[in-house]
This record gives C-alpha cells, sequence and structure tokens, in this order.
C-alpha cells in the first residue's frame, strides 16, 4: 500500500504549495544522498528519498494548490517537473576519472575493490587493497572510504587527506575530504544546538567585571558605584 | 556503560524531562521488580536513553502511573508503565553493569567491582538466559577488547571497535520488528558505543597516566611521559573530529529511524546532548565523576 503523502512530507492536508515546498526542501536536505555517503544506511537514505520524491511529485500533480491562486499556477507547473531533485548515482564517471595512474592489474584490483565497496563487502574490498601494489593517492582514498564505511573515522580522515596532499588537484578527493569536514560542522551548528546561554556571563563574571571598573576608575580620582 | 548519554537539560521541556524521567524510573523499577533491590544501583542514564529511543520506534500509546516509590520516598513520582522494550533495557543494563564490574575487578583488582560482581552474579544469570545468544557474542567482543588492550593496541579506531560492537549488539533489540529498524538502530548504537569509548578514554587520561594503565589515546598519539595537558592540547581537534564525526552519524541514523514519538527527548539528547557532554568533557570541566541521580 502506497503511504499517505502528506505524512510521508510532514504537512497537514490541504496544506498550500509553499508548505508543502518548504517541508520538501527541509526533507531533501535531511535525507541528501550526500550527506549517506559511505554510510552503511545509504540505501535506506535513497529510499526514503525517493519515497520523498513520489509524495511531492504527486501532491504538485494533484491535490496541494486547491487554495491557490489562479497566478501561481504557471509557477508551479513548471516547479513540479524541474526542481524536483534527482539523484544519480557518479559511481561510472569516477572509474574513469582515476584510470591514469597506476599498474593495469592494480587498475583492475582497484576497480573491484570499488565494487566491493559498493556492495557493502568491506572484508573483501580490504583484502583487494591489500594486495595492490602501488600505494598512489587513489589507495589512500579507497582506503580512507573502507575505513569510513567500518567507522572507523580518525584513519579514514588521515587517510583521505593524504590522498589529497599527494593529489591536490583531484576533484573526488577533495571533495570527499570536505564531505567529512562539512559533516561535523553540520552537526555542531544544527537549529537545534542553541550555543547563546553557555557563552553568556555568570553574575560572578558581571559583579568581577563592575568591581574591576570601579577600581579602575577610583585610580584615576573619578568613581563609578558611589557607594563602595 | 558511563552514563555519557544525557539530555541538554536546559533546553528540555518540563513536560518533556518528566517523562524522560519516567522512563529513567520506569528502568529502575523494572530491576526492582525483577531482579530485586540491590542491582538497581546499576542503573545508567544510557540504558534509559535506550528504553525512550526502543519504545519510540512502535506506534503504541504509551501509559503512565503516578506512584510512590522506595529510592523517592517524600513525593510521589510519575513513571512509564513497563513495556517490553523497558524490560530489555533493564535487562541489558544489568548484563553491561556486570561486566563492567568484573572488568574492574579483573584489571585493577578493584574491591567495589568484585563485590559489585557478587551481588549481580544470580541477576545476571537471569537476564543473561533470557538473551543467550546475544550475552554470547557480547562476551566474544569483551574477549576482543581485552586482547586489544592486553597487546597495547596503537590505534583508537580498532580499540573503540569492539566496545562499539557491543553497543550495536544492545541497540539491535529483538523486540523490534522492522528489521531495517532494527539495522538503524544497531548502526546508532555502533557510533554511540564508539562515541563513548573515547570519551571516556579522554576522561581517564591523567588516571591512566599516573597509574601507567592502556589507553588507547596515549598509545597512538605516543605520550611520551611530558606535559598532560601541553600533549592533551596538541590532539583535542583530531579527538574532536573523531568525536563529533561519530555523533553525525548517530544523528542520520536517527535520522532514518523515524521515530514516533518521544520525538521532543530523543531530539534533544541527539542533537543538543551529546555535543553539549562532548565539549565538556574535551574542556576537561567535567565527566565521569559528576552527580548521576537524576
Amino acid at each position: 500500500m502506497k503511504k499517505n503523502p502528506y505524512k510521508v512530507l510532514g504537512v497537514k492536508e490541504g496544506a498550500s504549495y509553499d508548505e508543502i515546498k518548504k517541508a520538501y526542501r527541509e526533507l531533501v536536505k535531511k535525507y541528501h544522498p550526500d550527506r549517506y555517503r559511505g554510510n552503511p544506511l545509504a540505501d535506506l537514505a535513497d529510499e526514503k528519498m525517493r519515497e520523498i520524491n513520489e509524495a511531492y511529485e504527486f501532491l504538485m500533480k494533484n491535490a496541494g494548490g486547491a487554495y491557490q491562486y489562479q497566478y501561481d499556477d504557471d509557477d508551479n507547473s513548471t516547479s513540479s517537473q524541474g526542481s524536483s531533485y534527482q539523484y544519480q548515482s557518479q559511481q561510472s564517471s569516477q572509474y574513469q576519472q582515476n584510470t591514469q595512474q597506476g599498474y593495469a592489474d592494480d587498475l583492475e584490483l582497484e576497480r573491484q575493490a570499488r565494487a566491493c565497496l559498493n556492495r557493502g563487502d568491506l572484508t573483501g574490498a580490504q583484502r583487494i587493497l591489500d594486495r595492490m601494489r602501488t600505494r598512489n593517492a587513489n589507495w589512500y582514498y579507497l582506503q580512507g572510504l573502507v575505513f569510513l564505511r567500518r567507522g572507523w573515522y580518525d584513519r579514514a580522515y588521515s587517510n583521505i587527506q593524504r590522498a589529497v596532499n599527494m593529489d591536490p588537484t583531484n576533484f573526488e578527493y577533495r571533495n570527499a575530504l570536505n564531505n567529512l569536514n562539512n559533516q561535523t560542522y553540520g552537526y555542531r551548528n544544527n537549529p537545534y544546538y542553541y550555543n547563546t546561554y553557555r557563552n553568556s556571563p555568570d553574575m560572578c563574571q558581571i559583579c568581577g567585571t563592575l568591581w574591576c571598573a570601579d577600581s579602575c576608575c577610583e585610580c584615576m580620582g573619578g568613581d563609578l558605584i558611589s557607594c563602595c | 556503560m558511563f552514563g555519557y548519554v544525557e539530555p541538554d537539560k536546559p533546553e528540555l521541556k518540563i513536560r518533556e524531562f518528566e517523562v524522560f524521567r519516567g522512563y529513567y524510573c520506569s528502568v529502575c523499577r523494572s530491576i526492582s521488580k525483577r531482579y530485586g533491590q540491590v542491582p538497581r544501583l546499576a542503573l545508567s542514564y544510557d540504558l534509559a536513553f535506550l528504553a525512550v529511543l526502543l519504545d519510540a520506534t512502535s506506534l503504541e500509546a504509551t501509559h503512565g502511573d503516578v506512584v510512590r516509590c522506595f529510592a523517592h520516598p517524600v513525593r510521589k513520582r510519575f513513571v512509564i508503565r513497563p513495556n517490553r522494550f523497558i524490560d530489555y533495557a533493564s535487562d541489558m543494563n544489568i548484563i553491561l553493569a556486570y561486566y563492567n564490574l568484573e572488568d574492574k575487578w579483573s584489571d585493577e583488582k578493584n574491591l567495589l567491582g568484585g563485590c559489585g560482581c557478587l551481588v549481580l552474579k544470580n541477576a545476571f544469570k537471569k537476564a543473561s538466559k533470557r538473551y543467550q545468544e546475544k550475552t554470547k557474542r557480547i562476551e566474544s567482543l569483551l574477549d576482543e577488547l581485552n586482547r586489544l588492550e592486553r597487546e597495547k593496541c596503537d590505534s583508537v579506531d580498532a580499540a573503540a571497535e569492539p566496545f562499539a560492537n557491543i553497543m550495536r549488539e544492545v541497540f539491535e533489540c529483538p523486540h523490534v520488528e522492522d528489521e531495517k529498524k532494527r539495522k538503524v538502530l544497531g548502526w546508532l548504537g555502533y557510533n554511540i558505543g564508539r562515541w563513548i569509548y573515547i570519551l571516556d578514554a579522554w576522561d581517564d587520561l591523567a588516571d591512566d597516566v599516573k597509574s601507567g594503565s592502556y589507553n588507547a589515546i596515549l598509545t597512538q598519539y605516543r605520550y611520551d611521559g611530558g606535559d598532560l595537558d601541553a600533549f592533551k592540547a596538541g590532539i583535542k581537534d583530531k579527538l574532536d573530529f573523531s568525536l563529533t564525526y561519530s555523533l553525525s552519524e548517530c544523528e542520520k541514523a536517527y535520522a532514518l529511524l523515524g521515530a514516533q514519538k518521544n520525538t521532543g527527548i530523543l531530539d534533544n539528547i541527539i542533537y543538543s546532548g551529546l555535543i553539549v557532554k562532548t565539549d565538556k568533557v574535551l574542556q576537561g570541566r567535567c565527566g565521569n565523576n559528576e552527580k548521576k541521580s537524576i
């Protein structure tokens, strides 16, 4: 049975186009495949993304907009086809990017390692990597991906960092490194986590500052707080 | 278990806090009802979190009662009515607490650990009988953990893995029917476990230097006996990354779980409580020795 598209997007039934679009954008951000790259739950995120896309397209075509004015129509009909998020696997292009370096059999091993990684077969990928003779940037990159998938983030980071250092021009490596940094940055700066009250001064600090200021003023011959 | 998983209390609504405490009390009462009064002392926050999380995977309505409790004789408390998730969390609490005490006893000949072990022995036997397969797997992971410690493993990632996998076992609750959800819970557990292990290692740095015991952070970054504060400052960013990345993976798993209820509390813990705790421990302002009872 198909799920209720309103529930999938988390909006009320009969919500306006704008509300649907807003909810849709939030969800795309949350389940974006970039966020789940190298994650063992990537397939589940993909599934969720498909569900969200289907629900969004369905609502854009059918239900939503019942309360819309006429002049909004054009805008919405284009967006329903155009802006819906489509995820395409980049794997095939990635193979070609990295085929310039290394020996022929290493290339074959590399291809196998990537295939293992895509299947989620970590032991297989690790075994192939151990067999490879050249330890080039690409090797470190793949090793980093294996560690990432395994949950060894410290090693993943240092391996990918090393790949970037060895071949700073490679877009894929830099992208992966940026992605790691973005994940932690994004988590630390999530909207739920307000950091404000933790940094605000407490009573002790305020009193201390006042007392200091008063003493300074008195040194100069003036007075800030007259009673002491 | 170390009790690092806590809500960020100032951000919590009073009602949400009440419910969270309701789960905490319920796990505690579930232990007392099935294992007796003394094992209650093994109660930990982390398992209360597990109870809240597991219960959120089902759509069943949550009921609560206001009861008078032995541990808080003055005021009546709101307690969530026990269900299979709460009982599961309390069983796991007993199992983990027992192993923790056993570890303390065998490592440092800590008398408290030895006594605790004896006291918990019966409760542990009862709990492990309920989940024989799980206990067996946890035990073999513990063996691995001890082996790595004996071999003075020089990678924090590798040293943290067995404990992380224990938490994966614990979070993969057999009462959650949906296999996908179990997988998501397992990944969440792995990352929480990893986070707990590394955070605890950081928290124990000073003690471990003093006593000369094994600490994965000291071996990986080759502590040479110099100024510990300088050593800590030098590696803080790396550990910060490692810890925060683990938490971001928890958050991703949590997003996929699609919690059906308790979202206020869970959001608070996942998005805020854990990172607040990380910062506190990394700055060394507090840690394990904080008072833990609610």
